[in-house]
């Protein structure tokens, strides 16, 4: 009974903390143009709006246009649900299942670049082709940084991969592994989640016939998906099991926030990337995820 | 066999009950009994027939049993007498020689036999893929295929010799206690090698599979070019290793993956573009196989059980989704008319099951969770993880291994984005495709089977971890170290799970939306009037990850831009060709044709002139005889 309470509540902070973060970035990025900005909870007012309106579908979608949004928020669901959170150990826990978070984010990407698709529409192919070209440059970097959490603790179970990592091989790895999230969740300077007419931008342009609960779907599945990434950052690069329970909770907490005010502040401070530079850039993610590999392995031998 | 002139329904229940015999006789040594063996009191060649039945030749029997099956029920309304009077009952006879000869090639325990079941293998497969022989494209593909698998059977030929002239007998069996053995390992690698389509030796794969009707395809792909990993897994464990074996087996897996799928992404042929992911799957079965070889090397089996487990499950579930894609296609060239993706679109409007079956086919090749083709890849990844976290020596290669894997996942996914998206979504981009009908219930039901093979595994792995383990156990050909827990259980648990979930939260979607769904023409950006040809196509999808291995695919583009100030009609087609066979291959075989070409001019059939060789290689004779002295007596 014990373990189903922790799996419900795991699974009420995920979905209700999420939405969140999107607010946090834009106020971030109002402050630091000096405007009111919306509201920090605007999302959930857009969630709920989007939850009681009807849906109006292309002529060419087939039912899949419906059903991969669904598909894709369980996925990113039970990917979250797979972490643990700080101390406390995730419901469920095998060797390997690390593995499977990734696959299960891969298998979110697969629904909703097949509901772009969908529509016959060039614009929408376009972000669709983009999303899964840059995901191989990013998906690289991240079984790179899973290898150096491995070899690091000898471990590839979620719950017990999290070892504090010494001081420099931390700092490449957080460097890298923002890099990944910034592209991952289509922020700046990779994709511009702000504009929703312009001929370069990647997961905007694949959402754009959604309309209603399914695009409430793939809204808020985008906040969990960056919640995701802040919290493996912020496991990955803290040493959260090595204080009591309360306060490792207060610091991931502390840590995901600052993620959100950091990624706020790039959005604000920088431009997007020319699009050539992208994978570039991504690959300059990727060798930061592995130097620290290289020194966590070298180190030992 | 024997029914295949006798009707189409007597051949497909003599088929259907033979491979259902086999499959029944192949579940046995699986499931613990002992091996079974058969020797016969007459001799063939010179040698007694030698049946064996074990662990590892049942794993790949029960595979082409399952295969033979859809194959064979999928071809009654594919290949049917109305519509290819010519080839039907030729198809029927090829086909079970086929299935025959792979039988024979699991079984036999003599080199000799398994030679010529070999070569019955090689030609069956052989008037298979040609037997729409009227087509040039496919005369040319069979003779490509023809001769590759001729060198592979050449490489076989001095391998095997080579083993009964160090053992003084045909007969084959464990030999890793004569250690002058290892070196032959390579000749195998070569033999065993084209017939599985490893990287460079793939050449006649591609232009085989897609030309090939597609139920043959499906056999071709999903469990002939499997023979070729039998071989190097049966010999892998048979004969002692040399110690490089395993890094090469592992880096030419890594190839394979990588750049079968590189290739795949700039194909515009449906089949030929599902033939280049057979040259990935390999890479990845093979990148499980080298691991548990540099384990053995390593005396570290608890690892390589896990990497040789996931390639051997790779080997059935590769068998299961491509077949199943294959078939699939084939619906799709079964009623459009063709296999060029441009030409194509909108389809699971008229075949909504030819579609579903082909999207779950997709999802599995690229490692999706909860299908199989993640089953296998997990295991292969825990291996690779394990080799690397536990500091061993092997960690050099499996760092590169694991990322590399990795990418051909994120690679392999696009591929089939790019696929399911241009083929069956978005709008009909020509007639043909827009009165495309559904495939007949024949065709529907084997495409169902393989679909439920590849849930079925992706659903409960668990259970078929102990027939694994036998396997696996049987090719370490020791016992310690090999009480590796089940670790399939909590993946299959979260795998139920997941699946679970999402039907549920689809079926509660679906449901709550259907009275509130209106229907309006695509929105993108208020754009009027799209067409269907303004859609992206497959080549500007796979644009990108093209762009980065240009190196290697050197795609070839005609176009005729639009110039002046009226432009009249511009175009623009691009294709891939295949690079080894183009740039390497061919080249070098012009070569050799043109030295032996200097040969020709000695022969002009001048009697005159023949006489004068006559004489000049008698003086020559003379010449080298006489100064040393005569002939000696």
């Amino acid at each position: 009974m014990s373990v189903f309470i922790d799996t419900s509540l795991r699974l009420l902070a995920w979905l209700i903390l999420a939405p969140l973060l999107p607010g946090v970035i834009n106020k971030v990025k109002a402050w630091v143009a000096g405007r009111q900005g919306p509201p920090v909870l605007q999302l959930y007012y857009d969630l709920a709006r989007l939850w009681r309106k009807g849906v109006v579908i292309s002529t060419l979608a087939s039912p899949g246009f419906i059903i991969a949004p669904a598909v894709a928020w369980v996925a990113v669901i039970g990917a979250a649900a797979l972490l643990p959170l700080a101390g406390a150990d995730a419901p469920v826990s095998f060797d390997g299942d690390v593995l499977l978070l990734v696959y299960l984010l891969a298998l979110a990407r697969f629904c909703t670049a097949w509901g772009a698709m969908e529509t016959g529409s060039a614009f929408e192919g376009m972000g669709a082709a983009r999303e899964v070209s840059y995901a191989i440059l990013a998906e690289v970097g991240i079984i790179t940084a899973i290898l150096t959490l491995a070899v690091q603790s000898g471990s590839i179970s979620l719950s017990s991969m999290f070892e504090p990592l010494p001081g420099p091989s931390a700092a490449l790895l957080a460097v890298g592994l923002f890099i990944i999230l910034l592209a991952e969740n289509c922020r700046v300077p990779f994709d511009d989640p702000n504009t929703h007419l312009e001929l370069t931008m990647i997961h905007e342009v694949m959402v754009l016939d959604h309309s209603g609960p399914p695009l409430a779907m793939i809204l808020h599945g985008a906040s969990v998906k960056l919640m995701l990434f802040a919290v493996f950052l912020a496991q990955a690069v803290l040493p959260l099991s090595e204080v009591p329970l309360v306060m490792s909770l207060a610091l991931l907490a502390l840590a995901v926030l600052l993620v959100a005010v950091a990624v706020g502040l790039v959005e604000s401070l920088t431009a997007r990337l020319a699009f050539r530079r992208v994978p570039l850039l991504l690959t300059i993610g990727f060798l930061f995820c592995l130097f620290p590999l290289l020194l966590t392995w070298m180190g030992e031998i | 066999m024997a029914t295949s002139h006798a009707g189409p329904r007597w051949w497909t229940a003599s088929t259907l009950g033979g491979t259902v015999c086999a499959f029944i006789a192949a579940i046995l040594p699986l499931a613990g009994n002992p091996v079974w063996e058969w020797r016969s009191e007459w001799s063939l060649g010179g040698e007694q027939v030698l049946l064996r039945l074990d662990e590892i030749g049942a794993f790949f029997l029960l595979l082409l049993c399952v295969v033979g099956m859809a194959g064979a029920v999928y071809s009654r309304e594919y290949w049917n007498g109305t519509a290819h009077p010519r080839s039907a009952r030729r198809g029927r006879l090829w086909w079970n020689a086929m299935l025959l000869s792979m039988g024979l090639v699991l079984t036999v325990g003599n080199g000799l036999h398994f030679l010529l079941a070999w070569e019955i293998f090689a030609v069956s497969a052989y008037f298979l893929v040609t037997l729409d022989r009227e087509n040039p494209d496919v005369r040319t593909a069979g003779w490509v295929y023809l001769a590759a698998s001729h060198l592979g059977t050449l490489a076989l030929f001095a391998f095997f010799a080579a083993l009964a002239g160090h053992t003084g007998s045909w007969e084959l069996g464990p030999m890793r206690h004569i250690p002058a053995l290892a070196p032959f390992y390579w000749l195998a690698l070569l033999g065993f090698g084209i017939k599985a389509g490893i990287f460079p030796l793939h050449i006649w794969l591609p232009s085989a599979h897609a030309n090939a009707p597609s139920h043959v395809s499906a056999l071709m792909s999903g469990v002939a070019i499997k023979m070729g990993i039998f071989g190097l897994v049966r010999f892998g464990s048979w004969l002692p290793l040399p110690a490089a074996a395993g890094w090469a087996v592992a880096g030419l897996g890594c190839a394979s993956a990588v750049l079968g799928v590189a290739f795949a992404l700039g194909q515009h042929d449906l089949k030929r573009l599902l033939a280049y992911h057979s040259v990935e799957n390999i890479g990845i079965i093979l990148i499980g196989l080298g691991f548990a070889m540099i384990a053995v090397d390593q005396g570290r089996p608890e690892w390589g059980i896990l990497a040789l487990a996931g390639g051997l499950l790779h080997v059935w579930n590769h068998g299961l989704f491509k077949a199943l894609l294959f078939l699939g296609a084939g619906s799709v060239l079964h009623a459009t008319g063709t296999r060029e993706m441009s030409r194509l679109g909108g389809l699971w409007r008229p075949m909504p099951w030819t579609a579903g079956f082909f999207t779950l086919g997709a999802m599995a090749i690229c490692g999706l969770p909860p299908l199989n083709g993640f089953v296998s890849e997990w295991l292969v990844f825990s291996g690779l993880f394990d080799a690397a976290r536990h500091q061993t020596d092997a960690v050099l290669a499996a760092v590169p291994a694991a990322i590399l894997l990795g990418a051909t996942g994120a690679l392999a996914l696009a591929c089939f984005i790019k696929v399911c998206g241009v083929v069956f979504l978005g709008a009909p981009r020509t007639e043909s495709a827009h009165k495309a009908h559904e495939c007949g219930p024949a065709m529907r039901g084997a495409m169902a089977a393989l679909a439920a093979g590849c849930i079925a595994i992706g659903l409960a792995p668990a259970l078929l971890w102990p027939a694994l383990l036998r396997v696996a156990k049987a090719w370490f050909g020791a016992d310690e170290g090999m009480a590796a827990a089940n670790r399939l259980v909590p993946l299959g648990a979260a795998h139920l799970c997941i699946a679970l979930l999402a039907l549920a939260v689809a079926a509660l979607t679906v449901r709550s939306l259907r009275a509130r769904t209106a229907r309006a023409v695509t929105w993108d950006c208020g754009y009027a009037i799209p067409t269907a040809r303004m859609q992206y196509t497959a080549e500007s999808f796979a644009g990108i990850i093209t762009g980065w291995f240009t190196w290697i695919l050197r795609p070839v583009v005609h176009a005729g831009l639009p110039e002046g100030f009226f432009p009249t009609r511009a175009h623009r087609a691009s294709h891939t060709p295949e690079t080894v066979l183009e740039r390497i291959v061919r080249p070098c075989a012009l070569a050799i044709l043109k030295i032996s070409d200097l040969a020709r001019g000695f022969q002009q059939g001048r009697t005159q002139a023949y006489i004068f060789y006559l004489c000049a290689a008698l003086l020559a004779l003379a010449l080298a005889v006489f100064p040393g002295g005569g002939l000696k007596p």
